[in-house]
């Protein structure tokens, strides 16, 4: 008999236990689809080829710079469908959700099977320093903070990275989630990746066309501070504890924002439930009124959250990891 | 070998969830009922990737996947299907008498 790991109480068992939710509405809500997410598809690939078309029309004056950047807004919200195809929930077939899971990280430099693994930890260990790997921490001071909305160290990371797993290695970080049994696959899905893009750039430079740059590259890393600044709002300035209840936001953002993050504002619902599809999250919001944080002004309010802890006019909710290790050490301590 | 195993009552058909998994916890273990479309079948209940409830899964009739991870498993044979989830399921040996599904042990 194989052996099986503790037992782990899950948000959504946690859910249930606190009447939040009964096992039938769970389940109903669990419900897949493929429809809703191509019909999603379609109008997200439509807004692309709109803001695409702007570039294309403003090419060789200085309008070309806001195109780019209002196409790369749209752009890097290929890394919201990426997310919910490793959750398996944008499709109800599970080869569509791999499928299109691999265009999207294609599309913004994630590997999809590396982001796969990485993301299952960061549901384990949510806000937990030194087991979420997704963690981002609740800057220190104004700098930090802008330094982090500009994406540079994410991007810094993000090409070490490539190159580590480009040249075979993995870090001991990265070992603590990806099993033994798939190491070699990660290995292989960068080196796929850096093919094709190689691919992609010689056609580009034997055909003299870099549509390239003006469509997809520029227009990437012009959007990426956007999207840092949407993922901030979903955890930094929460408590790094396991709570469910505590360590997520919701943020309550319009019609148009929503569709762009194929409704992952509704954070603290995905997390409480992942298997729930992105079209059911607003009806479990509605279900799990009370039981999750929510702030109301959406992405800005979140901002101004952080940014009151960072200035110090509210408390810091969130510790950093010295913080956290200083506070163990003080426990024990006494 | 097992002369010594036995048939014991687990559930009625009754009560188990039409099309669906039912959690059912047996001598302190956490138990997953499948109705497949196959028939009635019955594994440990956790996850065997990081220990979450199966029963709290999505469960098609025939897969059951993780509600931590989605990782996958034939509820029929237990057989795992997808990451993260890599080592088979527990199954029991199952059968329905007289309207209760019993597992032998």
């Amino acid at each position: 008999m194989s052996q099986i790991p503790r037992e782990v109480l899950t948000p959504i068992t946690q859910a249930m236990n606190e009447g939040a939710l009964t096992r039938r509405e769970l389940k109903m809500l669990m419900r897949r689809s493929d429809v809703p997410a191509f019909l999603h598809l379609l109008l997200f690939f439509l807004v692309l080829l709109g803001t695409g078309s702007l570039i294309w029309a403003t090419m060789g004056s200085w309008l070309v710079i806001p195109a780019m950047f209002l196409h790369g807004i749209v752009w890097v919200h290929h890394f919201s469908l990426q997310h919910e195809c490793v959750h398996y929930t944008a499709f109800r077939t599970r080869w569509l959700n791999e499928l299109v899971g691999n265009y999207c990280g294609l599309a913004i430099l994630l590997p999809n099977r590396f982001f796969r693994y990485e993301h299952c930890d960061h549901h384990t260990y949510t806000q937990l320093h030194g087991r979420d790997p997704e963690l981002i921490e609740l800057p220190i001071s104004l700098g930090r903070y802008l330094s982090y909305v500009s994406s540079i160290p994410y991007w810094f990371q993000k090409f070490l990275e490539f190159g580590r797993h480009l040249a075979g290695r993995l870090t001991p970080e990265e070992e603590q989630f990806i099993p033994k049994e798939d190491r070699a696959s990660i290995i292989i899905e960068v080196r796929a990746m850096a093919a094709v893009y190689a691919a992609i750039l010689g056609a580009s430079a034997y055909f003299g066309w870099w549509g390239v740059l003006w469509y997809w590259l520029l227009p990437l890393f012009l959007g990426e501070p956007v999207m840092r600044a949407i993922r901030m709002t979903e955890h930094v300035g929460r408590p790094n504890v396991q709570d469910m209840t505590e360590n997520t936001r919701t943020n309550l953002v319009s019609r148009p924002m929503r569709f762009l993050c194929w409704n992952m504002n509704y954070h603290a619902e995905h997390h409480y439930a992942s298997s729930v599809p992105f079209h059911a999250l607003p009806e479990l919001h509605r279900k799990l009124q009370g039981f999750v944080h929510v702030e109301d002004r959406g992405y800005l309010g979140a901002h101004i959250d952080i940014l009151s802890q960072i200035v110090g006019r509210t408390p810091r909710l969130g510790t950093t990891a010295s913080e956290t290790h200083e506070a163990v050490s003080g426990a024990s301590g006494s | 070998m097992n002369a010594d195993r036995r048939w014991e009552d687990l559930i009625a058909v009754s009560e188990l969830e039409t099309g669906d998994v039912t959690p059912v916890r047996w001598r302190g273990r956490d138990l997953a009922v499948y109705d497949t479309v196959d028939g009635v079948t019955v594994s440990l209940a956790r996850c065997t990737h990081a220990g979450a409830n199966l029963c709290d899964g999505y469960f098609d009739g025939k897969y059951i996947e993780c509600p931590l991870h989605q990782g996958l498993f034939d509820a029929r044979t237990g057989q795992a299907k997808a990451r993260p989830a890599w080592r088979n399921l527990r199954m029991f040996d199952a059968r329905v008498q007289g309207g209760i599904v019993q597992i032998r042990v």
